[in-house]
């Protein structure tokens, strides 16, 4: 028979999202109602994996005073664990050696010895460290740990989930940069070619692109054709709008080759010192298509812009930015909502499971059913209908 | 103590890659092997598939046909890593799930899945060096040992030495030295050129950049000049910017290394992110992609500073 829970962990795996600790308080809120103990895992694993990196303790207990203070604030108290993993961890061995080790054994073992009998576990979508934190959280599932996964994400993408903890955030700040940008870029008459998190759903693209009424909106489910682009700006313009801006997912590319155009090529490597490096030759692959080189997309397509325009075409990459700022109010309401899921979920009984929204419900899936799937724009869906009704030329 | 046995030149070591007509990995034209296995994590290592010490899939997007044509490695995967993105119908590796059991690669029409790394004998590696003999003679040059590092496969490469030794090959090594003092004197013993690396000569910073510190490093470079002088010991510092670019770095190393009149030379090797596309055919993330180059002039003069300590004037030494 399983044992009762009677203490629970919550900690966050993938990257920094504003108003994480709403997660956090909406879990202890109602773990402390159904009388169980609650402690916050700092860093991902590391709070208890690397104990000598935190003087003061790598657990922290959440009392019911503790969470009022995490339920109003806009912070991400426990911190995130973009690239830790108890799978692979690094470390330095008696022989000055470093390694990557397997200690999801000891993290296990050390849950145990903690008295924690469930973690709630924040993680990510597809990009890399995205990934590896549901991944993890599936592994871990998979040797036994009870956990019930709160998705978080900045381009929206994760599978089963419509919407995840941060995106509104993201997306009402991306919006707001956009129309700023838009506006400056209009004065003056260039076009500004924004490039947005997405590379693999434009969901961000494509709804900020709507928010800040975009001339284009590029989108890696839809290849591309600039001269389209191009021409749908010629319209805008006949008609009497000032064309300015242009929004792409950094995973957009061009219909003609099928992959990204044009991000600034890798370094050549025609040099000596080139030829040293096994496998060095840039033809060798496209590592442009699969290293995050953020910006490339956006000064790809304002090259081309440019040419196809003849006006001046600024690329710009929000990137990290966008992870800033404060939560929105939606975006409060989600996290203490997931939270609070998570911990009911466990409550009863279920595990290795993601918490999910299918508006007005909130519900769980199968961790199985999310891991190794990316949730893209449909070609029929209706954000892409509203965009083209609304003028915003999609390059197909 | 000889290696020339039946059983050395049957050992296996770990091998990566094997590089042909190579000029700056010691004197002459050179043939490099790349070995498998690295101590240190350099956050700007250009061979990123040098460090696991066994064969590591990798995976290049741009081959890959796609699951309407193949798909084939989606049904291999026994630990369902492998999977598709609707984009554009080709797969994509959960690089945490995946468990480098190598079963997607023979199946993989296009070779958009590989291994990176395989097992060779010391003869089956000095078969393909001896291809280039004619080069070695008419240069000067010989084997290089690379990695990775190299020294963590001793036995191994102190045979495939050994033997090149044997064959009038002449050998080097490139290192970074952090290893057991054992291994590492087991290797010199067999080597004509030591290439070895000064990264950082903070211990602290060592470890911020490097993983560890370089403090058994430094033990076996002092332990290495003074127990093998007559070997030729060149010092490199692969310089990136913003970590050790400047003149403090090159004039510490200067100092450690001049009261040594077996260590000829120092080199600096300027950044370059050669390897940077590996990373992703690895699932990695590398940490310096905004990194540019050193500019030439603070190559120069740093440059200068070394051939100063070395009196040498005129144009600098090519690195």
């Amino acid at each position: 028979m399983t044992k009762p829970i009677q203490r629970i962990a919550v900690n966050c795996g993938g990257g920094y999202i504003p108003g994480l600790d709403a997660v956090v308080a909406g879990a202890a809120r109602v773990a402390h109602g159904l009388g169980w103990d609650v402690v916050g895992i700092h860093d991902g694993y590391d709070g208890l994996l690397c104990p000598e990196r935190y003087p003061e303790g790598g657990l922290l207990k959440l009392t019911a005073k503790a969470v009022e203070a995490l339920a109003i604030g806009d912070g991400n108290t426990l911190g995130t664990g973009a690239r830790n993993d108890p799978f692979r961890m690094r470390a330095v061995n008696a022989g000055h050696e470093v390694e990557e080790v397997d200690r999801s054994d000891d993290l296990l073992r050390m849950l145990a010895e903690h008295g924690i009998d469930a973690v709630v576990s924040i993680v990510g979508g597809s990009s890399i460290t995205g990934l590896h934190a549901l991944s993890v959280a599936f592994k871990l599932s998979r040797k036994g740990l009870r956990t019930i996964c709160v998705p978080k994400s900045v381009e929206n993408e994760i599978a089963s989930v419509p919407q995840a903890f941060g995106y509104n955030s993201v997306l009402s700040h991306v919006t707001e940069t956009l129309l700023r940008i838009r506006a400056g870029a209009q004065d003056v008459g260039r076009i500004a070619v924004v490039e947005v998190p997405g590379h693999h759903a434009g969901w961000l693209a494509l709804q900020a692109g709507i928010g800040a009424l975009a001339n284009a909106v590029l989108i890696p489910e839809m290849p591309y054709d600039l001269a389209k682009v191009a021409a749908a700006m010629a319209a805008h313009e006949r008609d009497g709008r000032r064309p300015a801006l242009v929004v792409v997912a950094e995973g957009a590319r061009p219909a003609s080759t099928g992959a990204a155009e044009g991000a600034p090529s890798p370094p050549r490597s025609g040099g000596l010192r080139a030829s040293l490096t096994p496998n060095a030759d840039p033809d060798f692959g496209e590592g442009r298509y699969v290293i995050d080189r953020s910006g490339a997309a956006a000064q790809s397509v304002a090259a081309t812009l440019q040419r196809l325009t003849d006006r001046d075409a600024l690329p710009l990459a929000l990137g990290p930015l966008v992870r800033g700022g404060a939560p929105t109010a939606v975006d409060r309401q989600l996290g203490l909502a997931f939270g609070a899921a998570a911990v009911r979920a466990l409550h009863e009984g279920q595990s290795g499971a993601m918490v999910t929204i299918h508006p007005p419900d909130i519900a769980c899936v199968p961790l199985v059913e999310t891991l190794n799937r990316v949730r893209t724009i449909p070609a029929a869906s209706e954000f892409v209908n509203i965009a083209r009704a609304l003028g915003i030329a999609l390059g197909d | 103590m000889s290696l020339h046995t039946e059983g050395a030149s049957k050992l296996t070591g770990r091998v990566l890659n094997i590089q042909h007509f190579c000029t700056n990995d010691g004197p002459g034209i050179r043939t490099t092997v790349f070995l498998k296995g690295c101590s240190l994590r350099c956050k700007w290592c250009c061979n990123p598939e040098s460090i696991h010490p066994r064969p590591e899939l990798a995976y290049d997007l741009k081959k890959c046909i796609g699951i309407k044509e193949c798909g084939l490695c989606l049904k291999e995967c026994p630990e369902a890593a492998i999977y598709v993105v609707d984009a554009d119908g080709k797969v994509r590796i959960n690089w945490d799930l995946c468990t480098n059991c190598g079963k997607c690669v023979p199946v993989c029409p296009s070779n958009a899945l590989y291994e990176f790394g395989r097992a060779m004998t010391v003869d089956e590696v000095l078969e393909e060096v001896d291809q280039d003999a004619s080069f070695y003679r008419e240069s000067g040059g010989g084997i290089t040992l690379s990695g990775g590092e190299c020294t963590l496969q001793p036995e191994f490469s102190a045979a495939l030495l050994a033997e090149a030794h044997r064959r009038g090959i002449n050998t080097a090594i490139e290192t970074a030295g952090n290893v057991s003092w054992e291994y590492f004197r087991q290797v010199l013993e067999h080597v004509d050129t030591v290439l070895h690396d000064h990264k950082l000569t903070n211990p602290e910073r060592h470890k911020a950049w490097v993983g560890t510190t370089n403090v058994r490093i430094k033990e076996n470079y002092k332990r290495a000049y003074e127990t093998f002088p007559d070997k030729r010991f060149v010092a490199r510092t692969p310089v990136i910017p913003g970590v050790n670019d400047d003149e403090e770095h090159v004039r510490a190393v200067l100092a450690f290394i001049r009261p040594y009149m077996n260590v000829v030379d120092y080199q600096l090797l300027p950044y370059h992110r050669y390897g940077e596309t590996k990373y992703g055919f690895l699932g990695r993330v590398y940490q310096l992609k905004d990194f540019d180059s050193v500019p030439g002039e603070t190559m120069h003069r740093l440059q200068a500073i070394i051939d100063e300590a070395f009196g040498r004037t005129g144009t600098p030494t090519s690195t």
